[in-house]
């Protein structure tokens, strides 16, 4: 008899992903990340902010295996990233739903179909895709809208269809990219508060923003990347200031 | 969605540059398919003069007749002979006249039509063996000249390895073609789906999974060519056939005839298997997010 894995029962407390002295440039002379290190919960809900520039895109790119890190590590769920083969990185990605600025929506492909393409990714049957997209479509709200094609859609509902891909497979990581950025301060505000719904679900999500309103609406753990180096204010910047007052 | 689903769709989505290339690789496969239509009848013309079992004894022109009929009973007694007949020279005019109403040749002399005896040999016997009963023949007092028609099959011989080196570069021609376009094609193809690949990848798509819809696609324009060259190089066929049957017929001693379906078969699954390869190849590269 084969023996299985031994059942862990501290797994669940370790956390979902460790910066571990990660350095990144692009050039040598000006690197975007210098020795980053941060440590994140299971069910933490993360901003991380900073001047354009400053790295955060980078910094999701590594975590996804877009980029590579010239030193240091990054650990998902206990695996070191840097170290993935080429082939086991779309196994990384099914556990990382990514929302991103500019929607990355399929126009010619309907909502349910750009919705259910992480679940058709996956070989699931046509009948679980639909049902599993349709009860994700009623968390967005845009309950009823799955065959209306992308490319009619407003830019606050293509990123509720980007929102809804993101989390339709449950993955352990959210990130999001700017998701705010092409969207007017209200559309921002309520997009925020779906991101906040997701969260208190269980799903560990990290917020990249530059828009420091939004990082006041409620406190939050922040990570702000200036000229390389990063600082991690636990309890948000406005409880920060008020503590430093 | 399977590979398939995604391919017809994408397909459908950009189908004038996905005919376009169907039909520039139809074109570069036309000329594949009328030089292996050209080998495969010339082909069968000397199949058939390799098999025509056929020996035209030229009789000396004071050949006795009583000399003329022991060389009849004595050929009809060799083994492999199963028929024999005797041609005047004035038979020999008329039926090369009735063939040709030239009025050059009625002006020949009787000279020019010696009589003959026309032997049929049995399909079962080889090349060799008419050969050796030629050289026998030939000795034969009466006999002028004995005619296997071996030089014919040899000049056939030439046309047809003539024709099937020929048809080799046209193969090699193709396949660049083929490559080419199907190449140039999938890369614009990748172009416009850019969004689709890179969401495909983020959302975790292996390789194979991306690039399946436009291998598919590959297979489809190889395959779909390869049709469009048969059915217009088919066309072509039953459009000569239909009016110059009767002249090809009495002119190559056979009746042309279209590729065998295996041959077809074969052309529409190369083109497929080339086109999904250059698809491949040409995705090999440009699949990194």
């Amino acid at each position: 008899m084969r023996r299985g894995q031994r059942f862990d029962p501290t797994a669940a407390d370790r956390p979902v992903l460790v910066f571990d002295g990660v350095f990144k440039a692009y050039r040598p002379d000006c690197p975007v990340l210098r020795g980053f290190s941060l440590t994140i919960q299971r069910g933490e809900f993360m901003f991380v902010t900073g001047p354009s520039g400053a790295g955060k895109s980078t910094l999701l790119r590594l975590l996804y295996a877009a980029e590579q890190v010239d030193a240091g590590r990054i650990l998902f769920l206990g695996r070191e990233v840097g170290r993935l083969t080429q082939d086991s990185v779309p196994f990384l990605r099914r556990n990382i739903g990514i929302v991103f600025q500019d929607f990355k929506l399929i126009e010619n492909f309907t909502v349910l179909e750009n919705v259910g393409l992480p679940l058709q990714v996956l070989g699931l049957p046509e009948r679980v895709v639909n049902l599993r997209v349709g009860e994700v479509l009623e968390r967005v709200g845009l309950g009823g809208r799955g065959h209306e094609r992308a490319s009619v859609l407003s830019g606050g509902e293509k990123q509720r269809v980007a929102i809804a891909r993101a989390i339709v497979s449950e993955p352990a990581l959210l990130l999001a990219d700017e998701p705010t950025g092409n969207l007017d301060p209200q559309l921002a505000v309520d997009i925020l508060g779906l991101f906040e719904d997701i969260h208190a679900t269980g799903v560990t999500v990290m917020f990249a923003t530059h828009d420091r309103s939004l990082l006041d609406i409620r406190p939050r753990r922040v990570v702000v990347l200036d000229e390389g180096r990063a600082f991690d204010v636990p309890q948000g910047l406005e409880g920060a200031a008020l503590g430093a007052a | 969605m399977n590979a398939f689903d995604r391919a017809f769709r994408a397909m459908r989505s950009d189908l004038e540059v996905h005919l376009l290339s169907i039909f520039s690789v139809g074109v570069a496969f036309v000329c594949l398919v009328t030089a292996m239509l050209v080998v495969v009848n010339v082909q069968h013309v000397q199949d058939r003069w390799q098999h025509i079992g056929k020996l035209s004894v030229y009789l000396n022109a004071n050949t006795a007749p009583e000399r003329i009929n022991d060389l009849d009973t004595a050929l009809r007694a060799t083994p492999g002979v199963s028929g024999v007949r005797y041609v005047p020279s004035e038979e020999a005019r008329r039926e090369l006249m009735s063939d040709h109403g030239d009025d050059t040749l009625a002006a020949l002399p009787e000279q020019a039509f010696p009589a003959s005896l026309e032997v049929d040999t049995q399909e079962a016997l080889t090349f060799e063996a008419r050969e050796q009963m030629a050289k026998q023949l030939q000795i034969l007092p009466g006999v002028e000249s004995v005619e296997t028609y071996a030089n014919w099959s040899a000049k056939l011989a030439t046309v047809f390895s003539g024709g099937v080196t020929a048809a080799a570069v046209l193969t090699l021609i193709v396949l660049g073609a083929v490559v080419s376009v199907v190449s140039s094609t999938i890369r614009m193809a990748l172009q416009k789906r850019h969004v689709e690949v890179e969401v495909l990848k983020l959302v975790g798509a292996t390789d194979s999974y991306v690039r399946g819809p436009f291998i598919v696609e590959g297979a489809a324009q190889g395959a779909l060519g390869a049709v469009v060259a048969l059915s217009l190089v088919g066309a072509l066929y039953s459009f000569v056939r239909g009016t110059f049957e009767a002249h090809l017929t009495a002119l190559l001693g056979v009746n042309i005839s279209f590729l065998p379906w295996t041959l077809s078969a074969g052309l529409l699954l190369g083109g497929a298997a080339l086109g999904a390869g250059a698809a491949y190849l040409s995705l090999r590269r440009l699949l990194v997010v």
